[in-house]
């Protein structure tokens, strides 16, 4: 253990929730109340990427249903796509969010990280309602991230935990995630499990259904690291849409783009440069592919666009036929 | 605040603000702080409590009745409680568990009725559901139970996980021994069940306390099956399929844990050589009101390939009259010390932490439960290993045979059990306990006893050493590793360990002691000599002189725990002696033997535990035969044997100075090599089913095993046993595939409305591993000269 854990606090917590929550009232009104509530939290002030003073128990925490991870704004690979990911999420989770399922990212680099600079990287991913971007003082963000279970990052921002956390704050329940977890699951998670007025979002397929789906890894990997942000077939997400991707550029260039988009990006690649304003200038993050994974997904992107345009041919020539 | 002004707070050069606990109520030190025991909180009260002043709980038996074949047409459904925040009420279980099994079981899953408590959990969650099931089992053919007819239950035992209460002594008349046999007969060692007067012959009156002297746990500080103390005990016969009806009875209301522990469950009988339906998948878990029947086999493995017209005496049965039913299957795969316990996905460590934790004893034609019946010493023509044990009874005798469920605790001012939900690198207790008890005493006959230790505790490593009061080592051998009887029984102290050697979370080992080598009113003990400092793994071994002169002041679980004080005997010990065992002399239960050829082409697979991802604070992952540091996802088939082949699996920390106890989920192995050399002398003739990785004693950084899967398939796991590790992602799915499936099985996923399907999805290398042959030169994690057949 690198780091003291703030020991008696936890105890005071539990203490302070024992003599309130429970030895008090209890057995007059059996309260059920989590030990992680007030007097666990540290209720520090934060600002909001529009410049808002909020509480982080008071405010940001009590009584909801919470998605919390930690990003920097400068981050080159895995924040963007955590953030993409999160929002697939949000995307699944439909109206619960902003409603019963509120995120934020936490940065642990407040020195560059302003509201406006926020802001800015919030338009890139195009997130609108429920998520709130949070700095505040080095200190109070340590603390924060400590008392989740978190390594701070220390200054060395690169080095924070990718960890995604899931929680609802009134039952005390705490989940932890990879950011890599299929997002149908993390979403799963927050309409049902947390959720104690939820039915679960799953896609619910009965036992029939169920047996006849299966799918490979290089599946889960584009569902997982491309899906957030691409399509194939379905048109431009946040980034464009992958149809047929392999018939337009080559396949040393594609290869490569996937492998290391920051390096071609760095180096002014024509093509790479040329495609940025038209996605607002939301660069492709470095995912850390292994050469087998690219060609995997190429090969799978090849085979779905094959499958997307036959489907399309088969509607059209449906639609001819019923002319 | 202000009315805490027993913390003080200080800041740290860090910046950090933390509390630092004062010495008045807590009994730890400044100095132990630096050892961070008990994660995350202060130390536990004592409550003016001594050590060794408790007597010992022993295990109270289930029980088993025989599987009813008609409908009861007067039973009842589980009733709900009345408040949101409670577990069922103490005598609604007890009505529940006294009832005939019912309804009866099915093949698949039970949708024929509503869950019980329906309405009340609508109620309770401000919606009504629209659908909703008894049985909490996935729907359909992927678990239903497998081979049903052939495995048809002929036992069961029923039992409702929920909050901590008062025994009623409901299960006194479902003792094998009904206190009116051996030692557990009036006048016997073990007929009182509990320290003070009232428990003569019945446990009716149990509290669940960790000392007398301390606080009675609240309901929802505590659960466990019947939401009672003592420690649950299966007692099963091999060969004889079992029911288990594990119903939920906790509270409606996720909040109401007492800050820890999830209301959803699944229990997984830890090493059964069980269907996957009934092995307690992560992500198979049931709600409040719902049942889950798990229907354990209780099969040999190589039932379908082995002794299949049922002719050795050694594989069977004890027929409750001195005979054997003999049964297909290698007598050589015979089991003998389980568990069973929580599988919750993420929440594992706290629910298993909080009591949903229970043994199972396996008695069998060579592990009887009964001395001096046809001895192998006396005739090697015999199977009974005439362990020691008893003789009142034909089999499952426990005056002499005792379990022992050792774990390290927390607790919080107010003497309630505690648990730090956020550390995830590991959570310690600062207080040793057996069978839930604080530090307590066991009155011991003047003869050789068995005794099947179980490290129940959630990250915690011991090293175990017996002492006399002048602290004098006692020799003991041990006879089983994981709950396997070994080929040869191993002496401590021996040239490679002078105690036993370091135990990891779930592993069990089985030690026969002599206490007739000491006088009458001597008293020896347990003594824990492995150091921690915090979750992450154990530091160092603490020579015995420092513990046991008290020079040593450090991590609070260490020193002595549990004290045995030695009673006059006066019957006569028919048990075998252990040394005749030794390597060498006897065997006992040899291993199966792994045909040279069939370990040349066995598949080889690679899993390395550690810590990967695109940043240096990464969360726990495994790595499969080289790809990708993964974390763990239900969804995800990682491995793929089929049926009946040896495999070799390598297990890798690649985590410096971190410890990993992998579990692998459904068989046994054998430990071929630890970094390279053969295993140790108490793991060269063993069966395991956890396997140690890390730098503590008695470890490597890697270890090889070979390991089959025969007769089921299905969904399973494997996984790090220090349970926050598991439930912070260290842990992966494999599947062992029917003859002929091309398909993965999907993935269950539930709501109060029932269970559901995901679909699954596979590594490239499920089915092909690393490819077969010998040990590839290159270990390197990146390795590509291996098969990387697609699957489509």
């Amino acid at each position: 253990m690198k780091w003291a854990w703030p020991s008696c606090s936890t105890h005071l917590a539990g203490a302070l929730l024992a003599a309130i929550g429970v030895w008090l009232l209890w057995p007059v009104v059996a309260v059920a109340q989590s030990p992680w509530g007030r007097d666990y939290w540290p209720n520090v002030t934060l600002t909001t990427h529009d410049d808002r003073q909020v509480k982080f128990y008071d405010d940001v925490l009590r009584g909801k249903i919470v998605v919390v991870n930690f990003i920097f704004t400068n981050c080159g690979d895995v924040c963007p796509l955590d953030t993409a990911q999160l929002k697939r999420v949000q995307e699944l989770i439909g109206d619960h969010a902003g409603r019963d399922v509120t995120f934020y990212s936490i940065s642990v680099d407040p020195e560059n990280d302003t509201p406006k600079a926020m802001r800015a990287f919030m338009k890139k991913f195009d997130i609108k309602v429920g998520w709130t971007f949070l700095t505040g003082r080095p200190d109070d963000i340590t603390l924060i991230q400590r008392k989740f279970g978190l390594e701070p990052a220390g200054d060395k921002p690169t080095a924070h935990s990718t960890t995604i956390i899931l929680a609802n704050e009134a039952t005390g329940q705490y989940v932890k995630r990879s950011p890599y977890d299929n997002p149908q699951m993390l979403a799963n998670v927050l309409t049902g499990q947390l959720n104690p007025k939820g039915r679960g979002s799953g896609s619910r397929l009965s036992y029939a259904d169920a047996v006849a789906v299966a799918t490979d890894e290089s599946a889960q990997m584009f569902r997982t690291r491309c899906a957030t942000c691409h399509t194939i077939g379905s048109g431009d997400g946040l980034g464009p849409d992958l149809l047929m991707v392999s018939s337009r550029r080559s396949p040393e260039w594609l290869a490569r783009f996937i492998r290391e988009p920051d390096k071609m990006l760095a180096e002014k690649d024509e093509t790479a440069m040329a495609m940025l304003p038209n996605f607002r200038n939301l660069a492709m993050p470095n995912l850390k592919l292994s050469e087998q994974n690219v060609v995997d997904l190429i090969a799978f992107i090849d085979v779905e666009s094959r499958k997307a345009m036959e489907a399309r041919a088969a509607a059209q020539h449906g639609e001819h036929h019923h002319r | 605040m202000s009315t805490f002004g027993n913390c003080a707070r200080v800041l740290l050069a860090g910046g950090a603000a933390i509390w630092v606990g004062s010495t008045a109520l807590a009994q730890t030190s400044l100095e132990a702080r630096k050892y961070n025991i008990p994660t995350g909180m202060d130390g536990s009260p004592l409550f003016a409590a001594q050590p060794f002043t408790q007597k010992m709980l022993m295990f109270e038996e289930f029980g088993t009745k025989p599987v009813p074949t008609e409908e009861c047409t007067n039973c009842k459904v589980v009733v709900a409680p009345s408040d949101c925040n409670k577990s069922m009420s103490p005598d609604k279980i007890d009505t529940a568990i006294k009832q005939r099994l019912f309804p009866l079981p099915t093949r698949e899953a039970n949708l024929s009725r509503p869950n019980p408590w329906q309405t009340k959990i609508g109620e309770c969650l401000g919606w009504q559901l629209k659908t909703s099931y008894i049985e909490g089992r996935p729907p359909g053919e992927m678990y239903a139970h497998q081979r049903y007819d052939e495995f048809a239950p002929k036992v069961y035992f029923q039992s409702v996980q929920s909050g901590a209460r008062t025994n009623t002594g409901l299960r006194d008349s479902m003792q094998l021994h009904g206190y009116k046999v051996g030692e557990f007969a009036p006048g016997g060692l073990y007929h009182n069940t509990a320290s003070g007067s009232g428990f003569g012959g019945s446990t009716n009156g149990i509290a669940i306390r960790m000392h007398p002297k301390m606080p009675v746990q609240d309901a929802n500080s505590v659960w466990t099956f019947d939401g009672t103390l003592p420690p649950k005990l299966l007692m099963a016969r091999v060969g004889e399929p079992i029911l288990f009806r594990h119903f939920n009875g906790l509270p409606i209301n996720v909040a109401a844990n007492n800050g820890f522990g999830h209301h959803l469950i699944t229990t997984h009988e830890h090493n059964g050589h069980n269907p996957a339906e009934s092995d307690g998948f992560t992500g198979a878990y049931f709600y409040p009101g719902q049942y889950y029947d798990y229907r354990w086999p209780m099969q040999l493995a190589g039932r379908d390939s082995e002794n299949v017209n049922a002719t050795d005496p050694r594989a069977g049965m004890p027929d409750g009259a001195g005979g054997v039913i003999k049964i297909r299957g290698d007598w050589r795969e015979t089991e003998s010390t389980h568990w069973f316990h929580d599988h919750m996905i993420d929440y594992t460590a706290q629910n298993v932490y909080k009591g949903n934790a229970a043994m199972m004893n396996y008695y069998s034609a060579v592990d009887r439960g009964r001395e001096g019946l046809k001895c192998h010493y006396a005739d090697p023509a015999n199977a009974n290993l005439c362990l020691p044990s008893g003789t009142g009874l034909d089999w499952g005798n426990r005056d002499y045979d005792v379990n022992l469920l050792i774990a390290d605790k927390a607790w919080d001012s107010k003497g309630q059990l505690a648990f730090n939900i956020f550390n995830k690198d590991g959570f310690l207790g600062d207080q040793m306990t057996v069978n839930w008890a604080w530090k307590p005493y066991m009155d011991v006959r003047a003869r050789k006893y068995r005794l099947r230790l179980l490290n129940g505790s959630v990250s915690r490593y011991f090293k175990i050493a017996i002492v006399t009061d002048k602290g004098v080592r006692v020799p003991f051998h041990m006879i089983a590793n994981d709950g396997n009887i070994m080929e040869h029984a191993v002496p401590f102290p021996n040239a490679e360990s002078k105690d036993l050697p370091t135990q990891a979370i779930a592993e069990r080992f089985d030690i026969i002691v002599d206490f007739s080598k000491y006088p009458v009113g001597t008293k020896l003990y347990f003594v824990n000599t492995l150091e921690h400092r915090d979750g992450a793994g154990p530091k160092e071994e603490i020579p015995l002189n420092e513990i046991l002169s008290g020079k040593y002041k450090g991590d609070p679980a260490v020193g002595k725990f549990m004290e045995f004080r030695v009673q006059a005997y006066t019957g006569q010990d028919l048990s075998m002696n252990p040394a005749d065992y030794v390597e060498g002399k006897k065997k006992m239960i040899p291993l199966p033997k792994i045909p040279a050829a069939d370990l040349a082409k066995a598949k080889r697979r690679t899993f390395e535990f550690g810590r990967s991802g695109g940043t240096d604070e990464t969360p726990w992952t495994i790595k499969t035969d080289g790809g990708d540091g993964l974390s763990a996802d239900i969804q995800r088939v990682s491995a793929a044997p089929q049926m009946g082949a040896w495999e070799i699996w390598r297990i890798e920390s690649n985590s410096g100075g971190w410890s990993h106890p992998v579990h692998i989920h459904f068989e046994e192995g054998q430990i071929l090599t630890r970094d390279g050399r053969p295993p140790p002398i108490w793991e060269r003739y063993a069966r395991k089913d956890v396997y140690r990785v890390g730098p503590e004693p008695n470890s490597s950084a890697v270890v090889e095993v070979a390991i089959r899967f025969r007769e089921f398939a299905g969904s399973y796991v494997e996984h790090c046993h220090n349970t926050q590790h598991e439930d912070h992602a260290m842990l992966l799915r494999w599947d062992i595939l029917n003859p002929g499936q091309t398909v993965a099985i999907p993935t269950p996923e539930g709501g109060w409305e029932g269970m559901f399907y995901e679909p699954s999805y596979v590594l490239p290398t499920w089915r092909t591993g690393r490819g077969t042959g010998p040990t590839p030169a290159s270990t390197t994690t990146n390795a590509t000269t291996t098969t990387t057949t697609t699957t489509r």
